[in-house]
């Protein structure tokens, strides 16, 4: 968090720089099953982010290492492409990469009905195009469409979401200019059936209230991206079995 | 399992072959249908997506203000790179970058730099001291045969389309940037013994080696590449580049339609 004071981010009449109200959230299109090579695959757009996962498996697990006798590991892949931000990123995996990946595959764990397949893998690969605040999210939201997409057991979805606090008052969602110069982020992963947590990280600066204030837009905005994430799988499984229900 | 199957589609491939027949019913030289989207990307400065098949690549060009190399003091600089991530497909592994996405970029890069449809005396914004970089990014995201010719598309397409971010490095307005000339190109793989266009997934498993043209406008060569184990004959050369030359022309023009 910058906590740069001198830029105003919240305007006269309340609204956000984007004409955004403080519990809103940006748009969200998700669309399921769109890579062909893939077992289970999702396209998410969360405002100006554009996020494709792809899971493959269960597979064998290899290096043997890894392999875990009672349930199946999670390997995720959280990349972002060159091109996805302003300044070129150079390709590879740097520390901010491996720890979201790492975070993802845990909360991913904690959802997928791991033990019914002992000794496997599954692969989840996340690459983000375009990035614009919220990329971890947005991975996770994807990354729980592709799984289902999969037909991978899951005991329920998961939602990234993050809400946070520009100019000391509590915003959902941030944007890009909003998580540049904010005071605090709070990402986390929402099951939101049964309204648990999953995923959850922060930075910043918030009081208990402010907090509990985050964790309510969060849920909220759980909920409604979930019911799109369900419309996507909908839409796909209709097509699946050659339109209409 | 590994050794059986291929050897199976190998048949299969062979059989069809000799009836002038290919496994997903097209014509030797014909291609899959394509879509081409550009500007889809958000902070890329030229963006493209390329459907091909059940193939999908994105393209992303970014522009980097930075120092000349000494030798060439006065002249920008051009660079595509390709990444096979293991997104794209099952036999893909994370890693530093196999041998074959390292021929893949460097394939697509030739193509487009010895065209000279950029010119790099252009991208000098002061001698000596600072010059445009353009980087050309790929990202292949599904790989479902003939990944060469859709990034080929992809990168032309994105450059094609870029916008120089001027402002943002404080040499005035942003603009087009100047690109004279599309190079497509059109790739060839030996199945069941004869040279096809446009390999699918399961006729590059049970295929052998591959050639690669790019051509230019008037079609002119600019780049050629043969791939995997095998020999052709001259006289196969001269046959795939005839279909290469109206191919690369059609290729081009879809790229032509879509500059702003």
């Amino acid at each position: 968090m910058g906590g740069y004071g001198d830029i105003q981010l919240l305007r006269e009449d309340g609204l956000r720089l984007d004409g955004r109200k403080v519990d809103e959230m940006r748009e969200v299109v998700i669309e399921a099953g769109v890579l062909p090579a893939a077992d289970g695959s999702a396209w998410v757009k969360h405002g100006l982010n554009i996020a494709v996962c792809a899971v493959y498996g269960p597979m064998e697990a290899h290096p043997r290492k890894i392999q875990r006798q009672d349930r199946a590991v999670i390997d995720v892949r959280y990349n972002m492409a060159p091109f996805s931000t302003s300044d070129r990123i150079r390709p590879g995996f740097n520390r901010r990469s491996r720890e979201i990946s790492k975070v993802t595959a845990e909360a991913l764990e904690s959802v997928v009905l791991v033990e019914r397949y002992p000794r496997s893998k599954i692969r989840v690969e996340i690459e983000i195009l375009a990035a614009e605040a919220g990329t971890r999210c947005v991975g996770l939201t994807a990354a729980a469409v592709a799984l289902a997409d999969a037909g991978i057991p899951m005991r329920d979805m998961i939602v990234g979401v993050a809400a946070g606090k520009v100019e000391d008052t509590v915003v959902l969602d941030l944007d890009k200019a909003e998580d540049n110069y904010g005071q605090a982020d709070l990402p986390m992963g929402i099951l939101p059936t049964t309204g648990e947590i999953a995923f959850l990280q922060m930075d910043g600066d918030l009081s208990v209230e402010e907090y509990n204030t985050c964790l309510e837009y969060n849920m909220k905005a759980a909920k409604e991206i979930h019911a799109i994430q369900i419309d996507a799988l909908k839409r796909r499984y209709e097509q699946k079995m050659g339109g209409g229900v | 399992m590994v050794a059986l199957v291929p050897s199976l589609l190998r048949q299969e491939l062979a059989n069809l072959a000799a009836q002038d027949q290919r496994i997903d019913g097209r014509a030797q030289f014909e291609a899959r249908e394509l879509t081409l989207e550009t500007d889809c990307l958000y902070n890329a400065e030229g963006s493209a997506k390329v459907t091909w098949g059940d193939t999908i690549i994105y393209a992303g060009v970014k522009f980097e203000m930075r120092t000349p190399w000494p030798d060439r003091p006065a002249q920008g600089s051009l660079m595509c790179s390709a990444e096979l991530r293991p997104i794209a497909g099952r036999k893909y592994e994370p890693g530093p970058p196999s041998p074959e996405s390292i021929e893949l970029s460097r394939v697509v890069d030739r193509g487009i730099r010895e065209s000279n449809c950029i010119d790099m005396d252009k991208l000098c914004i002061i001698p000596g001291e600072k010059v445009l970089g353009v980087m050309i990014d790929i990202h292949v995201l599904s790989d479902q045969g003939n990944i060469f010719d859709a990034c080929a598309l992809g990168a032309i397409a994105a450059l094609r389309t870029a916008i120089v971010p001027a402002e943002r490095f404080d040499i005035g307005e942003d603009y087009p940037l100047t690109v004279s000339m599309t190079p497509t190109m059109a790739s060839f793989t030996r199945v069941g013994g004869r040279y096809v266009l446009d390999a699918n997934e399961e006729e590059e498993l049970g295929g052998d080696e591959r050639i690669h043209i790019t051509l230019g406008d008037e079609g002119h060569l600019h780049s050629l590449q043969k791939g995997l184990r095998g020999t052709l004959t001259p006289a196969e050369f001269a046959e795939i580049l005839e279909v290469a030359q109206s191919r690369c022309a059609e290729l081009a023009e879809l790229v032509n339609s879509k500059e702003a």
